[in-house]
């Protein structure tokens, strides 16, 4: 360092440092921000150079075509719900084990990282994250291609994909291409205490309507999800109508009917450990779960005696299916495939039932499989019209999905 | 003989400097920035470079989709527009006093905390009244925000509510962040006068044992409150036992008072030290001056402890207000739904499921001009060396 640089001198020089590093920061985006309409970001540029790398437009129209055989090395990131991973302790190793048995694990072995929920997800990759496959569930597959984060799959890489019915597959359909491969499907409802909590007042059959009831305030949960809130509120304003399809109007009753809501809610929780350690540790009677958070309730040493059950509302339950996509910027789209296609074999599908007691979207023979039969009728997974309206409304894509979202966002933030 | 005018002043002899000032006088500047280049950086491109993205999200000129499809479906934004910007300011704010209820825009409430703020900082110096209109504006400053428990329900002197639901949010959130700072500074001081007055030669280990709760991690704690706290926790368990409770008192936890109670606990030990290091600096000779001469323990901390240790009092304030106002992880894990804070709603906008990063970042510089605005001018307190007080 020069010793006789003056301090006037050393001060431009740390500015002139800052400003360089400030400039090289903000470099990528400035030149891109004033188009804003062709703005992509860095992500998009990732996404749209990765789609140029790996398949044409016309490939894309027609689906993928990958070779695994040609594909470079490398981890797999995949990019899924908690408890998805490989680990023994804790995860789901029977889900990957086609694939890590098979003979690309060795050079491409599978790496994990969490999601927290669709909107943490699409928003974490849509800033920039490229992992291979991602866990999304199908509702949010629009959002996902409009985004150009995905791209279209090789169906001749994915031998069982026949066994999934097309009710379920038809969700990941954009344009004709298919995007994902179904995994896991599932009810989304209250799980209660019927010792603590009746229907007298919402005339004695399951409802949605006991959430109004202020006699169990502050005794029931509800997901922090913004789309959900507005749903459970539409169910109970209309009845045994589709949520997914709401006009202005209805979102904002909804609205309302969920801020009357709030009012008898404890909590919105954003993880379901957290509500079913608050139920079984006597601070809910009643909360909103999947099909696992109910069972574990259930089968809690603390709930021993006590009747729990999993409401059938008479407006029906809200339900929803989730698979893998694969990132358009994957350098390994052929092996990603395969081991998505792991994901997708029968005896995959008969453990996600006995582990997570959730429903397989691949159904070719996969009822022979499940060793604990109870499970079968106590979810009704052998019943197709407990899993079809009236009974149950999956999650579809939502053309007026901000709206949803805002009215919400604005239950919560009131 | 000459006289001393006449006589010329031969030139003074150029004294040999040392080495070692040479040195300095060449280094020093680079020693003394060099210290802050690293951090200067580091701000440039950690602060800066963000804030200017920020920036551009706020007005349109960016956005979070990375195509067009998909910012039409999440109604992002395509040019600049200050629509955002309107959407969170342009609201009007209803102010609600027992008895007397009336609306005005959130920018006139803006402009009467500032001039309080700025009336706060500078009255100390009029001659007679200076300490009084100080008080009063810190009364009128903090008082409308206090909150008071009463039952299963918690009080405030002045209500501010709105149409806009993000306002109402904020101000929630001023308010449970100024209670938590308050009580923490009102239990903060006595801990500290201890420390500092009553323990002589062993006050260090008691500093220790006192912020010894903030070398675990902050999770653990909050999660501890949930036991504490919770309908079967230690609190309602011990009073059911002893039979002063009959049915769990559902307000200790997922609530509001849950959220103040927690803020305050986490942030008690590390304002001890900025109020025990006001309490060392005071020359112990002017207190025992004021005994001397008649003064009272209460008299003498409020003339003489008190204007010594205001700088203490208002950095400790800075520190828990300035986190909590933008607190996102105690109310998420024990707010509830009443508990709500203006930094889930925020964080929800950027990683949640709203996708709205320019309505984020629109929520974020405001939050960031209030904070700013808050430093600038008690710093201004702060360099003045307690000022009113």
């Amino acid at each position: 360092m020069n010793e006789n640089m003056t301090r006037k001198g050393f001060v431009a020089l740390t500015g002139a440092t800052s400003l360089a590093a400030f400039l090289a920061a903000c470099g990528g985006s400035s030149s891109d921000s004033g188009s804003s309409a062709a703005d992509s970001g860095s992500s998009a540029a990732n996404s749209g150079d990765a789609q140029a790398e790996g398949i044409s437009s016309e490939e894309a129209a027609a689906g993928g075509s990958f070779d695994p055989a040609s594909e470079p090395g490398g981890p797999i990131e995949v990019f899924t719900w908690a408890g998805y991973d490989d680990s023994e302790k804790d995860g789901a190793p029977w889900m990957w084990s086609q694939y890590q048995e098979g003979e690309y694990n060795a050079d491409s072995p599978l790496k994990f990282t969490f999601l927290e929920d669709d909107g943490q997800a699409l928003a974490k990759v849509g800033s920039g994250y490229a992992p291979d496959i991602i866990h999304p569930c199908i509702a949010y597959v629009v959002q996902w291609k409009e985004g150009g984060l995905i791209q279209p799959l090789d169906m001749a890489l994915l031998p069982d994909y026949s066994g999934i019915p097309e009710a379920i597959s038809a969700g990941g359909l954009v344009d004709g291409v298919q995007y994902i491969v179904p995994f896991d499907v599932g009810f989304s409802c209250l799980t209660y205490d019927a010792d603590k909590i009746n229907f007298d007042n919402v005339g004695g059959e399951e409802s949605w309507e006991v959430l109004l009831d202020d006699r169990f305030k502050g005794r029931m949960a509800l997901f922090s999800d913004d789309v959900a809130v507005i749903k459970i509120g539409h169910l109970i304003n209309e009845g045994a109508v589709d949520p997914n399809v709401q006009t202005s109007e209805q979102i904002a009753a909804a609205k309302e009917t969920a801020l009357k809501i709030k009012l008898n809610l404890r909590n919105y929780w954003t993880s379901q450990t957290e509500t079913v350690n608050d139920f079984v540790n006597g601070n809910l009677d009643a909360t909103y779960t999947w099909p696992d958070g109910f069972w574990k309730i259930k089968n809690h040493e603390k709930m021993k005696g006590r009747n729990i059950k999993y409401m059938q509302p008479t407006q029906g339950r809200l339900a929803w299916v989730c698979g893998m996509v694969l990132h358009s910027a994957s350098k390994q789209p052929g092996r990603a495939t395969m081991a998505m296609a792991a994901t997708n074999t029968p005896a995959a599908g008969a453990l996600l039932t006995d582990k997570f007691q959730y429903a397989s979207a691949q159904q070719n023979g996969v009822m022979d499989l499940i060793e604990d039969k109870a499970l079968i009728s106590a979810f009704d997974i052998d019943k197709p019209e407990a899993w079809a309206p009236p009974k149950a409304w999956f999650e579809a894509p939502l053309p007026n999905y901000k709206e949803f979202v805002t009215a919400g966002q604005e239950v919560k933030a009131s | 003989m000459a006289t001393i005018a006449e006589t010329p002043t031969p030139p003074a002899p150029k004294r040999r400097r040392s080495r070692r000032e040479t040195r300095n006088d060449g280094g020093s500047a680079v020693s003394t920035y060099g210290l802050l280049a690293p951090m200067l950086i580091v701000l440039g491109i950690l602060f800066l470079a963000p804030l200017y993205y920020i920036f551009l999200f706020s007005v349109g000129l960016k956005r979070f989709s990375p195509t067009d499809a998909l910012a039409s479906l999440n109604g992002e934004l395509n040019a600049f527009s200050t629509e955002l910007w309107t959407k969170l300011i342009s609201v009007d704010v209803t102010v609600l006093i027992p008895g007397l209820n009336f609306d005005v825009p959130v920018l006139v409430v803006g402009i009467v905390f500032v001039v309080l703020l700025i009336t706060a900082v500078t009255a100390g110096r009029i001659p007679e009244y200076g300490s009084w209109i100080v008080g009063v504006a810190f009364v009128l400053l903090l008082a409308p925000f206090l909150t008071f428990p009463a039952g299963n329900n918690l009080l405030r002197l002045v209500e501010f509510s709105s149409e806009g639901q993000y306002m109402r949010l904020f101000f929630k959130s001023v308010s449970m962040a100024m209670t938590s700072s308050v009580v923490a500074v009102l239990i903060a001081i006595p801990v500290a006068y201890f420390l500092a007055f009553c323990v002589g030669k062993s006050k260090y280990t008691w500093l220790l044992i006192v912020i010894a709760p903030f070398l675990t991690s902050y999770l653990l704690r909050v999660f501890a409150w949930k036991v504490i706290l919770g309908d079967q926790g230690l609190i309602n368990s011990g009073l059911t036992t002893i039979g002063l409770i009959d049915e769990p008192l559902t307000f200790l936890i997922y609530s509001q008072f849950t959220v103040i109670i927690v803020l305050t606990y986490a942030w008690v030990p590390f304002i001890c030290l900025p109020i025990f290091l006001s309490f060392e600096t005071i020359d112990r000779r002017l207190l025992e001056a004021a005994m001397d001469l008649g003064a009272t323990r209460m008299q003498a901390f409020r003339k003489i402890s008190l204007p010594i240790i205001a700088p203490g009092i208002v950095a400790a304030f800075l520190f828990v207000f300035i986190p909590s106002i933008g607190e996102y992880i105690t109310p998420t894990l024990v707010g509830g739904t009443q508990g709500t804070m203006y930094g889930q709603s925020l964080a929800n906008q950027f990683v949640g499921g709203a996708f709205n990063w320019q309505f984020g970042s629109v929520m974020s510089l405001f939050l960031l001009g209030i904070v700013l605005l808050l430093t600038f001018t008690t710093s201004r307190f702060l360099r003045a060396g307690g000022g009113g007080l």
